[in-house]
């Protein structure tokens, strides 16, 4: 038995059932394990779910690193490049993640519990991201909010993930166009100029009014 | 809406009014995306409705370019000058160019495989922007290629511009609903039919080796295990761009010899095939010094319909010509004049039609044809500058002529362009 069994298994009954199983000693039984035993892998149910995110993040990023196109590419095509493989990941377990939708708003929401070591991890990987691209200068470096940059980016990832679920295109084609352009946008407002421009302005009115 | 006291006309104008109108959609979608947040009541349609009115604003601003829509759809007589004409070219859908990791992905997702596993090189930077995707050079066991690469999710936005653009395309044109359906129809199909790259490279592979006999033609060699809905594969072609050939004053026996061989290759289509490479657009030609050219691109082909191709080439044959019943007749065929039109309407539309047919076979009725004639073009143009004014035109709720008439006369119109460009004779009489 390892954790990713565990995971395996417990994607399986959530996809069969529908449900989470009712406690941790009935899925340790399914799985022939002590109680005690499934502790010693994973706390709760919420553990294997944060993990499987997790995962899927540092597969992504593994497989990219394979790759010699990859470390050449600037900030934003790494991070396009890092999308369209993460989703291609996705694709494997769409079912379980459409089960994961909040039913209520029928999406992910940013602040899940069971993203929280994906964001975690997510949050690092764009801050690198976002270094080198200030270094070469794609990126602008603005006082303060340079170091929130991850969060924008953060809301960006569950925009796609979100447009990716209800993505009934071919391919999930209409997904790579989102990706697309949504990261070009994003970057046309880290760079200079349009955002920039807006904050001068921003501060100018604010003058005015003090 | 402010009152228009001027009718903009210079080039910067006009694409300022345009770069306008794109912020303000923009800036609808914001507006749409903040309003959702704060209320879930607000509706697609809201922005929609928007969108529609920040265009038809700029439209109604545009008189030149209201007047591309309104002439395309109401009058659709093939004498459109071909800047008209262009509102409905894809190249009005052109997209952004795909960045490196987007040109990976559509690799993967065709072929598992990578591009430059697939290929022994391939150049990530694209030579040029098709007008939905864009194209790389590659090469494999020695052989340059060209690799033509689409932009995601085109077919999509293709009908949801159609959509966006139709309510106040048809209110310009004061077209009834039902007739400007026909044609937009028509002009939806065939734009969805270029998104469909594996209908592409089949009819490409197809229409190369038909008309490959016709001397001074080269077709490329396509590559079905290269190609996938959103790939295609072919030979790189050499040769230049009408403009840089002409920039290289060939000479007038190059030129006939270049026009020849063009209006070989329609004629041999239109006639033998009944279907044709509907996209004569000087970019899908390169030309070379010998007086060969290149042809590629069968993204557009029009299929022609027996019914309306005899009606159609009938109007051709002198001795029915001179017969105004017959001609009647096939005017209304072809949809041209309707049962319900008054006895007036008739009048006044029948000898106008008579007219521009005469101006626009006159190629035909010749064994030979000097397209270089700038009276004859003249000529094309001012009558079509005179039916633009003409109010009982503007006022006629009736669409006339067929829905596949619009290909067709756009295909001859393109023609007829490239070989006045070209200044080119051609031997015109039909082989049929």
């Amino acid at each position: 038995m390892d954790k990713s069994t565990i995971q395996k298994k417990y994607i399986e009954f959530m996809l069969e059932n529908g449900a989470k199983p009712k406690s941790v000693f009935a899925f340790a039984k399914m799985l022939k394990l002590k109680e005690s035993e499934f502790y010693s892998y994973y706390s709760s149910f919420d553990a294997i779910e944060k993990d499987f995110w997790k995962n899927i993040f540092s597969e992504s990023t593994a497989q990219l690193q394979t790759d010699e196109t990859y470390k050449s590419y600037d900030a934003k095509d790494k991070l396009l490049a890092f999308y369209y493989v993460w989703i291609q990941k996705l694709r494997e377990n769409r079912s379980f993640i459409v089960n994961m939708k909040c039913s209520k708003t029928d999406s992910i929401a940013p602040n899940s519990g069971f993203l929280d070591s994906f964001k975690k991890e997510m949050n690092d990987y764009v801050s690198g991201i976002m270094t080198d691209g200030m270094m070469n200068g794609t990126v602008k470096d603005r006082k303060f909010l340079s170091e929130r940059y991850h969060y924008a980016i953060w809301f960006q990832t569950i925009f796609i993930l979100n447009y990716w679920l209800k993505d009934n295109s071919e391919n999930f084609e209409m997904t790579d166009a989102a990706i697309e352009k949504s990261v070009n946008l994003v970057f046309k407002l880290l760079g200079e100029n349009t955002f920039d421009t807006m904050l001068d302005f921003g501060k100018f009115l604010f003058q005015k009014a003090s | 809406m402010k009152d228009q006291e001027t009718i903009p006309t210079g080039k910067m104008q006009r694409a300022a009014h345009f770069v306008g109108t794109g912020a303000k959609i923009g800036g609808n979608y914001v507006k749409y995306y903040t309003q959702k947040l704060l209320n879930k009541d607000v509706t697609r349609e809201d922005l929609n409705q928007d969108n529609a009115d920040d265009i038809y604003d700029t439209l109604s601003h545009l008189k030149g370019s209201a007047l591309k829509v309104a002439q395309m759809l109401s009058m659709d007589r093939g004498l459109l000058p071909k800047s008209y004409q262009d509102k409905f070219q894809l190249s009005q859908y052109s997209a952004p160019p795909l960045s490196g990791p987007l040109v990976m992905q559509t690799f993967i997702k065709s072929f598992g495989k990578t591009a430059s596993q697939l290929f022994d090189t391939f150049d990530s930077n694209a030579i040029n922007a098709a007008s939905i995707g864009q194209v790389h050079r590659a090469t494999k066991n020695g052989k340059k290629l060209a690799v033509k690469i689409q932009y995601p999710g085109v077919a999509n936005s293709i009908s949801s511009d159609l959509k966006l653009v139709k309510p106040f395309a048809v209110r310009l044109v004061g077209l009834s609903v039902k007739d400007a359906d026909k044609y937009f129809d028509e002009v939806e199909s065939k734009l969805l039919e270029e998104t469909d790259y594996k209908l592409e490279l089949t009819r490409s592979v197809e229409l190369s080796q038909l008309c490959e006999h016709i001397p001074n033609l080269h077709f490329p060699s396509y590559y079905p295990e290269f190609s996938s809905s959103k790939i295609i594969t072919m030979d790189w072609l050499e040769g230049m761009h009408m403009k840089d050939f002409l920039e290289t004053n060939p000479t007038q026996e190059t030129r006939n010899k270049v026009g020849q061989a063009l209006w070989d290759f329609y004629d041999f289509q239109v006639h033998k095939l009944r279907k044709v490479h509907a996209d004569p657009h000087p970019g899908n030609f390169l030309f070379l010094n010998d007086g060969t050219v290149n042809i590629f691109d069968f993204g557009c082909v029009k299929e022609i319909p027996t019914d309306f191709y005899e009606n159609y080439f009938k109007l051709i044959d002198q001795d029915i010509y001179k017969d105004d019943k017959k001609v009647k007749e096939i005017y209304a065929n072809l949809e041209m004049i309707h049962e319900s039109d008054t006895e007036k309407e008739i009048k006044f539309f029948f000898p106008l039609f008579k007219k521009m047919i005469d101006m626009l076979t006159l190629p035909f009725t010749k064994d030979e044809f000097d397209f270089g004639d700038e009276s004859y073009f003249g000529g094309i143009y001012k009558f079509t500058e005179d039916l633009q004014n003409m109010k009982e035109i503007k006022e006629s709720p009736r669409a006339r002529g067929s829905r596949h008439s619009l290909y067709i006369n756009r295909t001859y119109y393109g023609l007829y362009h490239i070989l006045f460009d070209l200044r080119a004779v051609v031997k015109t009489k039909m082989k049929v």
